[in-house]
């Protein structure tokens, strides 16, 4: 399965570590052996990558002297220096951890220690010095030396260039009549298309080929960072690239996805617990062997999908589809987990397939309304049949209209990018 | 919580000054309190700002109230059983130009009368206290290490439990619509129902002058949004709040490691209060931060945010008894201050409204003094 | 043991189960009492996990406010943004 070879040497915490230049460092440390990415904020628990694309905030390391890097959204070059971060001595031995102990299921800090004085002043002064995450970046940059900014104007901004967002700019694009950008913060295209066992890169890349013949412009790396109501009329600032773009487009079109989300047990959080996304992704996308044994927790379609794959590449698979996770076992790593009923699972490593949750920060600061829906995974984009929302010119599709997965998300862009073409012409 | 039909003093308005005077006052003995908040508690202003707390001002009256607030805030968690995390990491004024020079020198004497240590330093000086600072473009900074930052929300928590400890009335999510003079006192209609009261404190701050139209008084304090940002959480490395005279920048580090920053940007004034977060508050603030401390150029914002000011003329908040309505009294126009003011003026104001004589800041800050055109320009203003 | 709700604060749903006992019922309340969605994620992950807890308990939850930015962006893309290249 695995064609990985390590070609490059990076530093964790000074220590050489080979690894596959161009992979994420979430990954590669992890396919290397490492265990503990970093410590939370608070309890100093082990963390490690949860989402693997950016979301979760599961990964922050130090990399090249820079504080709080996402480890799943950073590419391993040779000789890139990776630390550990709110960990002392090192990443698998924090003694800060004690803070996990003594507050055995979460803490109130507002009415904690509030006299007498001299403790109130002792617990001022140590949230003080523990508080916060990564230290301040070695380098800065002088004003002269930054980018300035770019204005743009497009026909349809659609944002996401996962299936639906591809889907809806294709179709959108296909008559030449009207320009089209799609973007979308990650490195390549292909959105939820390429943690799917059965689309994988080779889909993503495909659509995405589709989409740039009839002259959609792809831009990846390129964040939409927020719907400005008030500035020039309106606009939608993107980070491409580290430059900032403020973008007006006669139709906005988001389709920005689903979040993962996490099951709730006792340690839900330990490092080895994934979202079925990013486990899919390894298998898929990263092409890592997955050596043990997995558990996949959740009923949807996606589960099944993925414990298919996972099971008729060779790995070992207990699918647990309805069960109730009371908690997890293991310290730095997950090694089973103690079922209602009394059942134990061993695995070294789950994988939770619970609803993503509609990522309609976006929309919603767009105008558009929203419902929390259970099958939907969460706040999900009320939108009519032609995916209008209750704003003019701002339609939505996909996943962010309530979690439907890769095909509906597919077949919701090229309707919504079909009746957007409509409303311009 | 149930709306109590009756009641001696209402309360419009549960921000920090709201809710610290309904503390006040069950503490001295008035328990027959309500306060109403429009929304949640920690929506307006005092759930929104920076909480800078300082001694550095340039009216007497000030500097004392802020020397006392400070002490208060000190006890705070004793008392009201709830931490505020304040750290005195001490306030640094920068200046760039001379002609701010003259007026540090000016407002640092009466501080140094007053009591408090504040320090004229060269900008080597200054560097030495913030060692990440770009100082070439300074020419001199005025710093008080007894200065220093709260956390805000809690106090609004605080104030609301031991109040409602004490047995007022505290109701969230109920807003107060038409106010009826009735002679002996007031019919307040609201959005959950009709309350009598004797007596009315306008608390609404940027909103206040909409509470007072409704006893036909016309305020002359307006709405001024703010914004604010906060970035990724550092470890500890600033220690006092920084603040630039001449573009009004501040920041400082949170007990949380963020970065707060913020900076006034030009506004419409259609006297209506805006929250919307702009995308020019952003480049702006970004320019001026990195500008004096390039250090932090890669540091990523995280979230931006914006409140009302309740902007007075001269800068001074408006308290005491409405003139021309008996009973309806007014604690606003506390601009872009009123936090650290609020643990001094509510315990003051509520012991005057239980009783007590009338404290001393009532005179300069009356409502007339518009007026009577006797104003009292309070310099420091930031923002 | 704790069952964590967001992960970027360390909030665990005990913590928001003594928030809803202490009376705050939305999840602007919440996500201030528990500091919850206001991490790195800035609530990704946690909000319509908390949004669930609160409709179990027979609240409508309404999402908190979106903060723009959406995705965190260093000061340095913006301190010339407003000079057009
Ligand atoms: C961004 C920002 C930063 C700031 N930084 C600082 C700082 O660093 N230090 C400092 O000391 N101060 C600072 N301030 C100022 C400070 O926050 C305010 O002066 C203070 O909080 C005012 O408190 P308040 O109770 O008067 O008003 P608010 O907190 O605004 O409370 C008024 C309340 O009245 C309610 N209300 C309005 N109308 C009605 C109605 N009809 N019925 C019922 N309720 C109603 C509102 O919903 C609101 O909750 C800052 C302000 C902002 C906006
Ligand atoms: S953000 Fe990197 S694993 Fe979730």
């Amino acid at each position: 399965m695995s064609d990985r070879v390590p070609d490059c040497t990076v530093f964790l915490d000074g220590s050489a570590v080979r690894a596959v230049a161009g992979e994420p460092v979430a990954v590669g440390l992890w396919a290397a052996g490492v265990r503990v990415l970093s410590r939370s904020v608070k309890y100093h628990r082990p963390r490690a990558a949860f989402c693997l694309a950016g979301h979760c905030g599961a990964c922050l390391m130090r990399i090249d002297g820079q504080p709080n890097v996402k480890a799943c959204q950073t590419a391993l070059r040779e000789g890139q220096r990776i630390e550990h971060q709110n960990s002392w001595p090192a990443g698998e031995h924090d003694l800060l951890g004690a803070a996990d102990a003594v507050f055995p299921r979460g803490m109130d800090h507002h009415t904690m220690f509030t006299s007498p004085r001299a403790a109130n002043a002792l617990l001022r002064k140590m949230v003080h010095r523990l508080g916060g995450l990564g230290r301040l970046p070695e380098r800065g940059g002088e004003l002269a030396a930054l980018p300035s900014g770019r204005r743009r104007k497009v026909d349809v901004a659609v944002i996401g260039a996962g299936p639906a967002g591809l889907a809806a700019a294709l179709t959108c694009a296909q008559d030449g009549k009207r320009s089209v950008v799609v973007y979308d913060e990650q490195d390549r295209p292909g959105g939820s298309l390429l943690s799917h066992p059965r689309f994988g890169i080779a889909a993503a890349d495909a659509l995405a080929a589709e989409a740039r013949a009839v002259g959609v412009e792809l831009r990846c790396h390129a964040a939409a960072i927020a719907w400005y109501p008030e500035d020039d009329g309106g606009l939608l600032a993107i980070d491409d690239g580290g430059v900032l773009t403020k973008l007006t487009a006669r139709r906005y079109i988001y389709a920005t996805g689903s979040y993962d989300v996490n099951a709730l047990f006792e340690n839900n959080d330990r490092p080895g617990i994934w979202a079925a996304r990013a486990v899919g992704l390894l298998a898929t996308r990263y092409r890592v062997k997955l050596a043990g044994r997995t558990a996949i927790l959740g009923d949807g379609a996606y589960a099944h999908a993925l414990a298919e794959a996972l099971a008729s590449a060779g790995s070992n698979v207990e699918h647990l589809a309805s069960e109730r996770v009371l908690r997890a076992r293991g310290r730095l790593w997950v090694s089973g987990l103690d079922l209602e009923g009394g059942r134990r699972v061993r695995c070294d490593r789950v994988a939770v397939a619970a609803v993503p949750a509609p990522a309609s920060e976006l929309a919603r600061q767009h105008g558009a309304a929203v419902e929390l829906r259970a099958k939907g995974g969460g706040f999900a984009c009320l939108v009519d049949g032609r995916g209008a929302t209750r704003v003019d010119q701002v339609y939505a599709c996909g996943d962010v209209c309530g979690f439907v997965g890769v095909e509906a998300a597919r077949a919701h862009g090229h309707s919504v990018g079909r009746a957007v073409a409509e409303s311009l012409a | 919580m149930s709306l109590p039909r009756e009641t001696d003093v209402l309360i419009v308005g549960g921000g920090v000054m709201g809710l610290g005077i309904a503390y006040h006052l069950a503490k001295n003995g008035v328990r027959d309190v309500v306060v109403l908040e429009r929304s949640y508690l920690n929506y307006g202003a005092s759930g929104r700002n920076g909480g800078g707390v300082r001694m550095q001002w340039s009216t007497e009256t000030n500097i004392r109230l802020m020397q006392e607030s400070i002490e208060l805030c000190k006890r705070f968690a004793g008392e009201l059983k709830i931490n505020i995390w304040l750290r005195q990491g001490g306030y640094l004024f920068l200046a760039r130009a001379e002609a701010e020079r003259a007026r540090m020198e000016r407002n640092i004497a009466l501080q140094n009368r007053c009591g408090v240590p504040t320090r004229l330093i060269s900008p080597a000086e200054a560097k030495r206290i913030v060692p990440e600072l770009e100082v070439s473009e300074l020419v001199c900074a005025a710093h008080n290490p007894r200065d220093g930052i709260v956390f805000p929300w809690p106090f609004l928590w605080g104030y609301a439990n031991q109040a409602a400890a004490r047995g007022v009335a505290i109701c969230p999510f109920t807003s107060v619509e038409r106010i009826v003079p009735t002679g002996a006192g007031f019919r307040v209609q609201t959005s959950r129902g009709e309350v009598r009261a004797q007596r009315i404190v306008n608390a609404a701050g940027a909103w206040s002058p909409e509470v007072a139209k409704l006893v036909g008084i016309e305020l002359p304090n307006r709405p001024h949004r703010h914004e604010i940002l906060s970035t990724e959480p550092l470890k500890p490395f600033l220690k006092p709040m920084v603040s630039l005279l001449s573009s009004g920048l501040y920041f400082s580090q949170s007990m949380r490691g963020e970065i707060v920053t913020g900076i006034s940007v030009e506004d419409h004034d259609d006297g209506h209060v805006k929250m919307g977060s702009r995308l020019q508050f952003l480049t702006k603030v970004a320019r001026e931060l990195v500008r004096v401390m390039p250090r932090l150029s890669q540091v990523k914002v995280l979230r931006q945010w914006a409140g009302p000011y309740d902007v007075s003329p001269d800068g001074n908040p408006i308290v005491g008894e409405a003139p021309s309505v008996p009973g309806f009294y007014l604690c606003c126009g506390f601009v872009g201050h009123g936090f650290m003011m609020a643990p001094v003026v509510t315990k003051y104001y509520g012991e005057f409204l239980a009783g007590s004589a009338r404290p001393a800041f009532f005179d300069p800050w009356r409502p007339t003094r518009f007026a009577e055109g006797t104003l009292v320009k309070e310099e420091m203003i930031l923002g | 043991m704790k069952t964590i709700v967001c992960r970027c604060e360390d909030v665990t749903l005990d913590d928001v189960r003594h928030a809803l006992a202490l009376g705050f019922r939305d999840l602007e309340e919440v996500k201030r009492y528990t500091g919850l969605g206001t991490g790195p994620c800035q609530g990704k992950e946690c909000m319509a996990l908390c949004g669930f807890i609160l409709a179990e308990r027979g609240c409508v939850p309404v999402p908190f406010t979106t903060r723009p930015p959406v995705a965190a962006v260093a000061l340095g893309t913006l301190a010339r943004g407003d000079e057009e290249g």
